[in-house]
């Protein structure tokens, strides 16, 4: 049997290890101290159908900018999963993810319809910054905490992308 | 008269509905589509199809004249135009009439006289329907609306002259924040309907929206089917509706039916028309305004009536004689009808428009999905988020509520985030089950329906880490680049194979 792959798993902040042995819909998957013989199989795309000790579970997974969203059972779980090797050496010296960043990006593309802020400017949790437009409804971004705009790069009329750096705080 | 070939002015789940009507009425079908619909379910459903424009609705779906052109050389007699988009816009029904195509709703001045909410509140007014105070024609400057909204007292609503579908809508509770909202609802407003003129009337503490039925033909006969409760809903659209109302019992539907029936006699109404009103804990009612259109919750009402409205809407507007009297009409059981829509209940109920990577409906008894869409299928970001109506009947409302539970469990969508989660939230949520709703239900319990259990963590990660332990087999073992997959494989190349 080859030896288990390795993951670090991570949901709300909480980071697991899980071991994973197997092949062609037959798996032992171990978490922390419980293993687990899994009969997986693809039902449709990313939609997996699971038996646990005959115990049928149906879970839908779509990937979501590098973490994936997880619903099964009527809960819903964002949970990110990668190599253990690769999690050592991103997190190697407890600098996991650097400094807080402290810009805004589009959530979703669309039209920016108005930038509600200026360079300089002093704003409070709860102001709007930004205003998309996007599937007919005007969206509205709000600071999330207090903070003075350093850059503005986007304008009224553009188009955006998810993703896209819209407003940097100083 | 009778029609033969109907051109459906719409796109989605609403096209898709009034295209099956035809179908089963023996009706040749013609679709539209803009540039974003090339692959949407309404095109492969119709008989034929014809190209109107790019995405945007303002050059396409909302544009009359192309429209109209694309129905006559396509040979229909008769528009269908569903709901949104040019439904409630005199003008179109006017350049239908003038090419000599029959439209499928009210005639133009019943609808420029319950259409514009504020010629409606004034004909209501007139007929001595109860309304919530407020203003009787659209404001016409920012200093206007401050002092109309000081008149009447905060908290106000804005909504939409032309407007419906919670489009163009906002709560304003103070002045400072007047500005904003009146600017926010009138870009709204005229990106959705071609107008951005707004009004305000008071805003209701812990109302309810139960809305009515109602069918008119062109013989002076009008009826009532009851009332829909859409008191769950979210940014001021609806999210859950129900036929009956929990808050309502016989002698408060005949009191509302006969209002609504005044209203639209009194517009010259034809065609199947909705009349709203809020409903306050004392059972008051007020009216609020007439969507001049087929709603899109219309399907609660078909399950518990048994009468097909868009068929009675067809054989209406062919200039048929309602085949029903008010005596004819009965209510049984209890319907419910949950929005499936691509957006994220959790972050603010963003959009969120991608592909259907996979989807798997409900079925089984009693059980009804009224769709645009179809595995594989790209969620334009251009257009409203509604995937799909799921409606479901049951004996009673426990059970109609037991089988809603049944069926949303059932249903998976993957690519997009839906309403599926909250909604299956709020269908098992106490005071929901004990009936108790109010328009401002949803935002009060949603911080709580966010909590998980977390009884099936291990579950989410077995799945989690499966699918990437699949993902890292299948990289390893994939096949040189010059073999590049077909296009149309490629969104179903990774992790298992289907069994």
């Amino acid at each position: 049997m080859e030896p288990p792959v390795k993951y670090v798993a991570t949901v709300n902040d909480e980071s697991r290890v899980v071991d994973v042995t197997g092949t062609d819909g037959r798996y032992r998957v171990a978490v922390g101290d419980d293993v687990w013989e899994v009969d997986a199989r693809l039902a449709a795309q990313g939609i997996y159908s699971l038996l646990i000790d005959g115990v049928s579970y149906v879970a839908d997974v779509t990937d979501r900018d590098g973490a994936c969203v997880v619903e099964v059972g009527g809960e819903w779980y964002e949970i990110t999963v990668e190599e253990q090797t690769r999690h050592i050496i991103r997190t190697r010296g407890g600098a996991a993810g650097g400094p807080r960043s402290r810009t805004l990006t589009a959530a979703l593309p669309g039209k920016i319809s108005r930038v509600a802020v200026g360079v300089g400017d002093a704003v409070r949790a709860g102001d709007t910054l930004v205003v998309i437009e996007a599937m007919k409804m005007e969206n509205e971004f709000k600071a999330t905490g207090p903070g003075t705009v350093a850059e503005v790069r986007v304008e009224a009329g553009q188009t955006v992308n998810a993703g896209d750096v819209l407003i940097v705080m100083a | 008269m009778k029609i033969k070939k109907l051109l459906v002015a719409n796109r989605g789940e609403i096209a898709v509905r009034v295209l099956r009507a035809c179908r089963e009425l023996g009706i040749a079908t013609v679709a539209v589509f803009s540039e974003a619909d090339r692959e949407a379910l309404h095109v492969q459903m119709a008989d034929e199809a014809y190209p109107i424009g790019p995405a945007p609705a303002t050059e396409s779906y909302l544009v009359v004249d192309r429209l109209v052109q694309t129905a006559r050389r396509a040979g229909a007699d008769a528009v269908h135009p569903g709901y949104g988009f040019l439904s409630e816009n005199p003008s179109f029904a006017e350049a239908c009439a003038a090419a000599g195509l029959t439209f499928v709703g009210p005639p133009a001045a019943a609808m420029r006289r319950m259409g514009s909410k504020t010629a409606a509140r004034q004909l209501a007014r007139e007929l001595g329907v109860p309304m919530v105070p407020g203003a009787l024609e659209a404001v016409a400057s920012d200093v206007e609306a401050a002092r109309v909204a000081r008149e009447i007292g905060y908290p106000v609503m804005l909504k939409a002259a032309m407007g419906g579908g919670g489009k163009g809508m906002r709560l304003v509770s103070r002045e400072d924040d007047l500005t904003e909202a009146l600017r926010a609802a009138r870009a709204e407003a005229g990106a959705a309907f071609g107008d951005a003129a707004v009004y305000l009337e008071r805003a209701v503490a812990e109302p309810r929206h139960v809305e009515i039925q109602i069918l008119a033909d062109a013989h002076d006969n009008v009826i009532h089917l009851g009332e829909r409760e859409c008191s769950i809903q979210r940014r001021h659209q609806k999210l859950i509706e129900e036929c009956p109302s929990p808050l309502v019992d016989a002698s408060l539907r005949a009191r509302m039916g006969e209002a609504a029936c005044r209203l639209a006699r009194a517009a010259g109404y034809v065609n199947a028309g909705t009349v709203e009103f809020l409903v306050d804990a004392e059972r008051n009612f007020y009216f609020l305004e007439m969507n001049t259109r087929l709603q899109v919750e219309h399907p609660v009402t078909e399950m518990v009536t048994g009468v097909d409205l868009v068929h009675e809407q067809l054989r209406i507007a062919a200039g048929a004689k309602l085949a029903l009297t008010q005596s004819d009409v009965t209510w049984r059981g209890w319907a419910i009808e949950c929005r499936i829509n691509a957006e994220d209940p959790f972050a603010g109920w963003l959009p969120s428009p991608g592909t259907l990577t996979g989807l798997r409906a409900p079925s089984g008894p009693w059980v009804r999905d009224d769709s645009g869409a179809y595995e594989g299928y790209t969620v334009p970001r251009w257009y409203d988020t509604l995937i799909s109506k799921l409606i479901v009947w049951g004996a009673d409302r426990e059970a109609a509520c037991d089988r809603m539970a049944r069926a949303l469990a059932e249903y998976r969508v993957v690519g997009v985030r839906t309403t599926i989660p909250v909604l299956a939230r709020v269908v098992a949520h106490p005071d929901f089950r004990a009936g108790r709703l109010s328009t401002g239900f949803l935002e009060r319990v949603l911080p709580a329906l966010r909590a998980n259990e977390s009884r099936v963590l291990p579950i989410a990660l077995i799945a989690a880490v499966l699918a990437e332990y699949e993902r890292g087999r299948h990289e390893a073992a994939a096949p040189p680049a010059d073999t590049a997959p077909s296009a149309w494989r490629a969104a179903g190349i990774r992790g298992w194979s289907r069994p």
